[in-house]
């Protein structure tokens, strides 16, 4: 077994046993957060770090993925599993109109974020302003909560034990589906777009063609960890699609490490933990914790992984 | 095999290439001359589809490749290098050449390519692992295998260049300049390669500013000048071609040459 796979092995395993040891419901409800957040930055390092497409839309499809799950249970009549795959293939529609424009008109780098941004506004002040559907700026209560099981020997996901082991099985499934991406011929794909699409269309590889697959893949994944992150809080409102939020996501992926898929979960758990262990002021935490985030991003630009990686390559060379 | 007709490329009040015909038949190693800014890279540019023509017809095998994006031209079976190496600055040699299977990973497989995302269908990665490693040895990368690129040397890189394009398996190879900037050395060793490609099967249409280099391996010369076609034929006759000498050297040295 390869080290970095022995150290995932490992993380899960404690992941696994740490309710054992840890018995605050606030701290595992943090770590809720963390791990579906960790899901998001997971998939967003799919469009952003390995095909380098720098979306501004991510946090547009987490937010529409919780909407459109409660919208999916409360208009539609579906249970929470399938209004999640309603608001899936919602997203991914969305995603491939949004991707074929931008892709077709070959934006890249500023251009793309740009225009991706201006896609993910569109979303919110929808969001915002179609009352009758999502309350506006209010926000809406979710109540429903997700079971396991089937019809009759079902597990309601209604404590934070249960929503901790969901929140890691999704988060352990998102980075199964996007290692399985990232180390196939599909990945090769993307990495040939970002280091020179001139030349990966040279070599046969539709360029265009995959790019939309990879902001699709991950913008859907970025749709169930909406829908759970939403379920979970109990409220959605626009802020979820924020520019905020997209930041933050891009913060994750740049502190954990974008040339790897599992490095962004530990840039999402830093991030999500930090606010809560510094125990200042609310102004002085947001001066301490936006300090924390520039150092960490001019010194360790491999990113926290990154770096670890490289800093233990050397000393066993 | 592939056939031009009429090509004809004009950026803005430039005519770069003016109204080209000629035709590749199957086996040939087909040479184009040309002094610097005659159109011989915008010529090949058009045919991989980087460029699209102003006007004028290119066929290949019957198809026409008109409008046709540089990915589905390759498809089709015509792969071009790059004058200047285009390469995977961050990758080795051999992570290149794997990325360079994707058409092979995806003639063998088909749909069959989604297995491999769950674990099957191997036998389609075995057969590019091969591929890339006869690759390896024909263009003489042995021990650059798992060099990143940006390590490279400069023969080395051009080298690559021809390496990825044998990787889609073409039947007709472009190759823009493959020997400018090469030692002499360098220029001995992508001959032999190229040798052995045509002896495999693989036909080959060369820009060079080498005449030397192109005199010994073309079986065939076309000669640009301007844009337009101004000879075409065996090497050693355009190459004694007046006009020819004219384009290259200047009016004065082919009237010493013709005295």
């Amino acid at each position: 077994m390869t080290r970095p796979r022995l150290l995932t092995v490992a993380a899960i395993a404690v992941a696994v046993m740490l309710p054992l040891v840890v018995k605050s419901d606030l701290t595992l409800t943090i770590l809720v957060f963390s791990f579906l957040l960790a899901m998001l930055a997971v998939s967003f390092n799919l469009i952003f770090g390995f095909t380098g497409q720098l979306s501004m839309f991510h946090a547009a499809a987490y937010g529409i993925g919780a909407y459109a799950t409660h919208i999916g249970m409360r208009d539609l009549g579906l249970a929470f599993w399938p209004a999640v795959g309603f608001a899936m293939a919602l997203v991914t529609v969305l995603s491939a109109i949004i991707g074929t424009i931008c892709f077709r008109f070959r934006l890249k780098a500023f251009y793309f974020a740009v225009v991706t941004l201006a896609f993910a506004e569109m979303a919110r002040l929808v969001a915002a302003n179609w009352h009758g559907v999502t309350n506006g700026t209010l926000g809406l209560t979710l109540t429903a909560k997700p079971s396991i099981g089937w019809p009759g020997h079902a597990i309601a996901i209604d404590n934070t034990l249960a929503w901790y082991y969901l929140s890691l099985t999704a988060l352990a499934m998102t980075i199964v589906v996007c290692s399985r991406c990232v180390h196939s011929w599909m990945g090769r794909c993307f990495v040939a777009i970002r280091l020179n699409d001139a030349l990966g269309d040279a070599l046969g590889i539709d360029i265009f063609r995959y790019k939309l697959l990879s902001f699709c893949i991950a913008n859907a994944i970025a749709a169930i960890a909406g829908a759970l992150y939403a379920h979970f809080l109990g409220y959605v409102d626009p802020s979820f699609l924020s520019v905020d939020q997209s930041l933050a996501i891009v913060a994750m992926v740049l502190l954990g490490g974008k040339g790897r898929v599992a490095a962004p979960v530990v840039g999402a758990i830093f991030l999500t933990l930090l606010p809560h262990l510094i125990h200042f002021n609310a102004e002085v935490r947001a001066i301490i914790y936006g300090s924390i985030l520039i150092l960490v991003i001019l010194l360790l630009p491999k990113g926290i992984v990154g770096t670890a990686a490289e800093w233990s390559r050397r000393r066993h060379a | 095999m592939l056939e031009v007709e009429h090509l004809t490329k004009r950026f803005g009040g430039l005519t770069a290439v003016a109204d080209v015909s000629f035709a590749i038949a199957q086996g040939e190693i087909v040479a184009v001359f040309g002094p610097n800014g005659s159109g011989k890279t915008t010529l090949l540019s058009m045919i991989a589809g980087v460029l699209a023509p102003t006007a004028g017809m290119i066929r290949y095998r019957g198809t026409s490749l008109v409008g046709l994006p540089p990915n589905r031209v390759v498809a089709l079976g015509i792969a071009k290098t790059f004058q200047n190496p285009q390469l995977f600055e961050e990758l080795t040699v051999v992570e290149h050449l794997r990325i360079a299977g994707h058409l092979m990973l995806k003639r063998r497989l088909g749909w069959r390519r989604l297995l491999t995302l769950f674990g099957g269908a191997t036998d389609g990665e075995r057969t590019v692992d091969a591929r890339a490693d006869r690759v390896v040895a024909l263009c003489r990368l042995d021990r650059a295998r798992d060099t990143i690129a940006a390590d490279l040397s400069y023969g080395q890189e051009k080298m690559l260049g021809v390496a990825m394009a044998l990787m889609c398996e073409p039947e007709l190879l472009l190759l823009d300049e493959p020997a400018s900037g090469l030692g002499h050395g360098e220029v001995t060793e992508l001959e032999r390669v190229l040798r052995d490609l045509r002896d495999q099967g693989t036909t080959l249409c060369i820009i060079d500013h080498q005449v030397k280099f192109l005199g010994r391996l073309a079986d065939r010369a076309i000669s640009l000048q301007h844009g337009a076609k101004i000879a075409d034929g065996p090497p050693q006759d355009v190459l004694s071609r007046p006009e020819v000498i004219a384009a290259y050297l200047g009016a004065s040295h082919a009237a010493d040459t013709a005295a």
